[in-house]
Order: structure tokens, then sequence, then C-alpha cells
């Protein structure tokens, strides 16, 4: 290569001001983390996106976001996801007794699903948290939507 | 005490925790450019389908059975890849990771071990979804091989310590040579000719014969068949000692400078591995070849190595060697399917052979590759590059059955109604 040829690259133009020492730098101790908060174990936990109404009632709104953790093992009530019917859901569980569960839903248009031993069920993993935007309109009451 | 934890079918196994429909059902994982076979699940083996073929052999069987045909997801494998290995390595703390789906396990002083293996495995299982099985020996080819034996006895549950010598030997005294970790094809005509069939055999032969035939390796390996310890857990990967890269083009390309830019990509890559692990390499590998499962298309296949004139790992003056490598093989009028580079003859970067009359590396070419590649770490692969790299690429290979990153991609997390 003829060293003739190159030419120098400015990596940033204008300039960068030196500043004053921060008074404040020596109590900063850290920033508020969202992930410490609603994540237990990083291993163990993934995101799932929440599509329809079914638990409306419970405040899970279609476009919300759920954390799941796969480490804790769900107890009787707890929010689960799980695939059932050829499709993850998002419900509460009642452990009726060892070969029968029920899923219910959190919205009356909806009938719980019961699950005996046997049939195509894998629990995902339990509900520990769950976050949405907040709904353009109030969902109870309507201010002249 | 060593182990190996081993996943059972990992890509597939990976597929069905986020796609349960798949349970039960056949399942294959094709290669990087959705060519060959990489990957079966127990259904698909006993369908008889081979690993390494190509898909389109299996269409019939594909269509009659409802065959799963999947493009390989990398980042979903990689990521439950190291999950598995991180959590792992929270009950043993002293571990090998040896490939995506294994690692060995050092269990010295564990007690107990048949049924600390059981628990690991059902934990680990309702942890990720993934089914392992484990292997325990004396040394890392005697778990190998009684994790083999778990795997093909279901009364095992996937767990075999092998630890007295008679139960070593009756297990080696049904196992093929072929089967043992390290045998390859090669030794293993050896031994056939020498009607040496079971790895029990192997291990009454003369030491001498072996070290002749087979070398330093090979008595190493016989050596832990028969119960003594010869590899130590790798605990601090060693550098490596050549980087390659070539995958397929997703369609066949004829023209020069989609392959010269497919080829600077790949020298691009393999640059940053050598950087990372401060090497420099001497020799420089291009090859170039035609779609050899296709036998109705005019075939090529060419390969040239050159030494380079001083050990580099600079992208842009590798690129350039590459090029001209390339420029050197390349002939028209034929469709190609696989552009590679491979880097080899590494020595440390901080070494310069002094010589007469050849040209010295240019110090300010590797401080600008290392000034490409903290960019490129901070704002995403490639996007500082040379020119000949292109910005089109449209030499990628086809993922056309991929399925979604659950865990990468926050558009693609499983959805729930």
């Amino acid at each position: 290569m003829n060293t003739d040829t190159r030419i120098a690259i400015p990596l940033f133009m204008g300039h960068v001001a030196a500043g004053f020492p921060n008074p404040a730098d020596s109590y900063i101790e850290q920033v508020i983390d969202l992930n410490e908060l609603v994540i237990r174990d990083k291993d163990l936990t993934y995101f799932v996106y929440v599509e329809s109404d079914s638990m409306i009632e419970e405040h899970i709104v279609p476009g919300g976001w759920l954390i799941v953790d796969k480490g804790l093992i769900p107890e009787n009530g707890d929010m689960i996801v799980a695939w059932v019917n050829g499709g993850f859901t998002v419900k509460r569980v009642q452990i009726v007794s060892e070969s029968l569960l029920i899923l219910h839903p959190a919205n009356p248009n909806y009938a719980p699903i019961i699950v005996h031993e046997g049939e195509d069920y894998w629990l995902f993993g339990k509900v520990t948290f769950f976050f949405f935007e907040p709904p353009k309109y109030p969902i109870y009451g309507d201010w002249n939507r | 005490m060593i182990g190996i934890a081993d996943c059972n079918n990992f890509y597939a196994s990976c597929e069905r925790v986020f796609n349960p429909a798949l349970e039960g059902k056949p399942v294959v994982v094709l290669s990087n450019n959705d060519g060959c076979i990489v990957a079966r699940s127990n259904e698909s083996k006993a369908l008889k389908i081979k690993m390494g073929e190509p898909i389109h052999h299996y269409k019939e069987l594909v269509k009659s059975k409802g065959v799963h045909v999947l493009s390989s997801n990398y980042e979903l494998y990689g990521d439950m890849s190291a999950r598995i290995m991180r959590l792992l390595n929270r009950f043993v703390p002293v571990m090998e990771v040896y490939s995506i789906d294994e690692a060995f396990l050092d269990l010295t002083g564990f007690d107990d071990v048949v049924s600390r293996c059981h628990s690991l495995q059902r934990t680990l299982k309702a942890w990720t979804g993934i089914p392992i099985s484990i292997g325990v020996g004396p040394n890392k080819t005697l778990a190998k091989v009684a994790n083999r034996i778990a795997k093909q006895t279901p009364s095992m549950d996937g767990v075999l310590y092998l630890s007295e010598l008679a139960q070593i030997q009756a297990a080696l005294a049904d196992f093929p040579c072929e089967d043992v970790w390290g045998i390859g094809y090669q030794f293993n005509q050896l031994l056939k000719r020498n009607n040496i069939k079971t790895a029990l055999e192997l291990t009454q032969v003369h030491d001498v014969w072996i070290q002749k035939h087979m070398t330093i390796d090979g008595l190493r390996l016989v050596d832990e068949l028969r119960g003594n310890f010869r590899r130590d857990l790798d605990l601090s990967p060693s550098p490596k000692k050549s980087i390659g890269s070539a995958p397929s083009f997703g369609e066949a390309i004829p023209d020069l400078p989609t392959i010269q830019e497919a080829l600077a990509t790949h020298v691009a890559r393999c640059a940053e591995k050598l950087r990372r692990q401060y090497s420099a390499a001497n020799l420089i590998t291009v090859f170039l070849h035609t779609n050899r499962f296709n036998p109705k298309v005019p075939q090529y296949f060419q390969t040239r190595t050159v030494s380079l004139p001083h050990a580099s790992s600079a992208t842009s003056e590798l690129i350039q060697y590459a090029d001209s490598v390339l420029q050197s093989i390349y002939q028209d009028g034929y469709h190609f399917k696989k552009v590679g580079v491979l880097l080899s003859g590494f020595v440390p970067d901080d070494f310069h052979q002094m010589a007469l009359y050849t040209e010295q590396p240019d110090p300010r070419m590797k401080q600008l590759s290392n000034v490409m590649d903290q960019l490129n770490g901070k704002y995403g692969r490639d996007k500082v590059r040379l020119a000949i790299q292109g910005f089109k690429q449209n030499w990628k290979p086809k993922r056309q059955l991929l399925t979604k990153r659950y865990t990468t991609r926050i558009e693609d997390v499983i959805r729930a109604t």
C-alpha cells in the first residue's frame, strides 16, 4: 500500500468541553435498574406478549408483557403461562388434584379450561410480573371517546 | 471422577420448548443454508433420516410422515446453551463447556453420584425444558462411553455411572470402537483391518502398536478406556490454531463482485476472531466451489493457500490478500455455492519475524482494525466496514424455515391468549 495516498479521517468534528467536576459525583451510588426489581433470576426468566383480553379483570391487557419465571413451581391459585389446546395461554391455575387442573380466565366472556392428566398440556412458567402501557381511555367508564 | 452432561437432540429440544406442538413429532433442523440436516429428533432418527444428508433427498418422506423441517435458529440455540451452562455451573463449580450442548463436569468428591445426577437432570428439565443425559466415569473417555450407553438404554433414565473395573469392562465388551470418542473414520478402518471390533479388544492391544499406529493421542485414549486418567478438563480454552468461515450463498451466485463481497465479509469476521485471541496469521487459504449436491450443473472446486510476507491480523491487509487469491482461482461460467477462507499459521500478534527485503507490517493497519472492532462492538456488527464488503449482501445464507428468536428479540417472544 502506498502511504502517500492515505488520508487522516477526522473521527469527531467539533470540540469536547472539559467541564467542571460535578460536586454530586461522589454521592452517585448506582442507577435504579428495573431488571433487578422484576427479574428474580435472569437464567430462568422469559418474556411473554399478551394477545387477548381473557385476563382483563386482572388488568392483563392485550399488548401487555408478562415476566415468566421457569424456576418457580406454581401453587394453587398462581398465575401461569402454559401450552394447552395448541397455543400458549395465561390463566390462574387451580390444582384440583394430581390429575386435574382448571385454568381460570378473568373475563366472563371466557370459559375455564379443564385439563385432565394425559392431555396435551405443558407448563411454561409462573408469571411473576406484568407491565403495559396505560390504555388511551379508562377501561371502566366512557369519557366521551 | 468426570461426568459429561449432554443435551438430548439439543436443537429440536430448543424448538419444542417454545412450540410444544412439535412434541412427539419428527423434527429436523437444517444447516446454515437450509441445505443439509444437522439435527434430528428421535422420531426423525426412527424414520432413518441421516445426519448430513441434503434435505431434498427426503422430499417424499417429509411429505408422507409430516416431518417438521426448520432452519437453524442459532440465536435461540446459543442463548439456551448459555443459560444451561450457567445453570449447570451453579451445581458443579468446575466444568468445561465442550460444545454448544455438552459440558464435562468435575464430580470429584461428589457422593451418591447417580441420584445427584438424576436430580440435576430433573432440575435442568424443569428450569429450561431441555432434557439432558449424564454419563460418569473415571475419565472423559469413559464418561462419554457411559453417556452413550445411557442414551441408548431407556431403563437408565439418562444416567449411567461406570465405576468398578468389572462394570467398565462389561460395558466396553459391547461397545464398538467406532463409537469411542476420538476414534475417527481413519482409525476405525485401521482397527477393522486388524480385526479389533470392540472397545474392550482395543484396551488389550499392546501399547507399542497403538503408539506406532495411532500416535500418543491414541495411546492416551486407550489408556483412558483402561480406566486411567489422561485428559484433564480444559478450563481455559487455548487459542485456536486456525480460524475459518464459509457459509453457503443463499442462491447460486455466478458473478465475481458478489463473491468478492462475501469473501471480504468472511475475512473481516475471521480477522476479528483472530484479534480477539491476540494472534496474527501467516497463511491464508481461499476456496471456492459449486453446489456438489446438484449434479446437473457443471462442477468446479478450487482452493489455494498463500503464505503472507509477514504475519498479520489487520482486516484490510487480509482482505487484500484473500481477494487476490480469489481472483487467481475464479473461473467464469459456474454457479458458485460457497466461498470460504481459512486463516492459519498463527503467531502471537506481537511477534515479528525480522526478514531481509520483506515488507514489514504497518502498525497503523492494526490500529485501524482495533478501532473498527471497538466501533463495531459498540454500534453493531459491520457498521464500520471496508467498501469491498459491500452493502447489499444478497449472498447472505437463506433461512426460510426459521422459527422466532424467542429469547433474544422482544418482537419474537412467545404470545399468550
